[in-house]
């Protein structure tokens, strides 16, 4: 499992703008809901957008911290 | 012995114009995401299929180094990675999956 502070602090590592969101979907902290929105979206397409932040989650995602994320990205505007 | 694997997966998504790679199968999805996929590809009515990489590890890590994508599901349309629901959704609203798809399946009659 993953607090909500970590989760957020993992994609400001990666994307220091990030505005993120998250909702604890099975109150079990491993499958989170998690919206994204940043300045470093723009002009990227969605694919790549979303790249970004699994980047920034890889580890926690390969240790089995985090089991899923539904994502969603914006561009700060 | 990986590129093997890889091989194997250029032929898989070359052979369905929709694939989606999860955990179990149509009939028995093991994963919410999975199950939701399914369910997204049933209500746009077009053929699709779904291979089940649950308990091959060679072939999750082939898959995630030729996406550079770490989750499952991951969806192939007509040969190309399209991420999974969290892309499509935001497709299908803005009407881009629809052409995609036209395209896709206009290959198949050409």
């Amino acid at each position: 499992m993953i607090t909500h502070a970590d989760l957020e602090g993992l994609i400001r590592q990666a994307i220091p703008d990030a505005k993120v969101a998250t909702v604890d979907r099975t109150g079990t902290l491993d499958h989170y809901n998690v919206t994204v929105t940043s300045n470093a979206f723009s002009g990227k397409p969605l694919l790549d957008q979303h790249r970004m932040v699994y980047d920034a989650l890889s580890q926690a995602l390969k240790d089995g911290r985090l089991h899923a994320v539904e994502l969603k990205t914006e561009v700060a505007r | 012995m990986t590129q093997d694997v890889k091989q194997q997966i250029g032929e898989e998504i070359k052979a369905h114009k929709i694939l989606v790679y999860g955990k179990g199968t149509k009939q028995a999805p093991r994963c919410g995401f999975t199950l939701e996929t399914i369910d997204f590809f049933t209500q746009l009515g077009f053929p699709f299929e779904v291979l089940d990489v649950l308990g091959d590890d060679a072939k999750r890590q082939a898959l995630s180094e030729m996406t550079d994508w770490p989750t499952l599901p991951k969806v192939f349309i007509n040969g190309k990675f399209y991420g999974d629901t969290d892309i499509l959704g935001p497709m299908l609203e803005n009407g881009e999956l629809e052409r995609v798809i036209a395209d896709a399946f206009a290959d198949a009659h050409a």
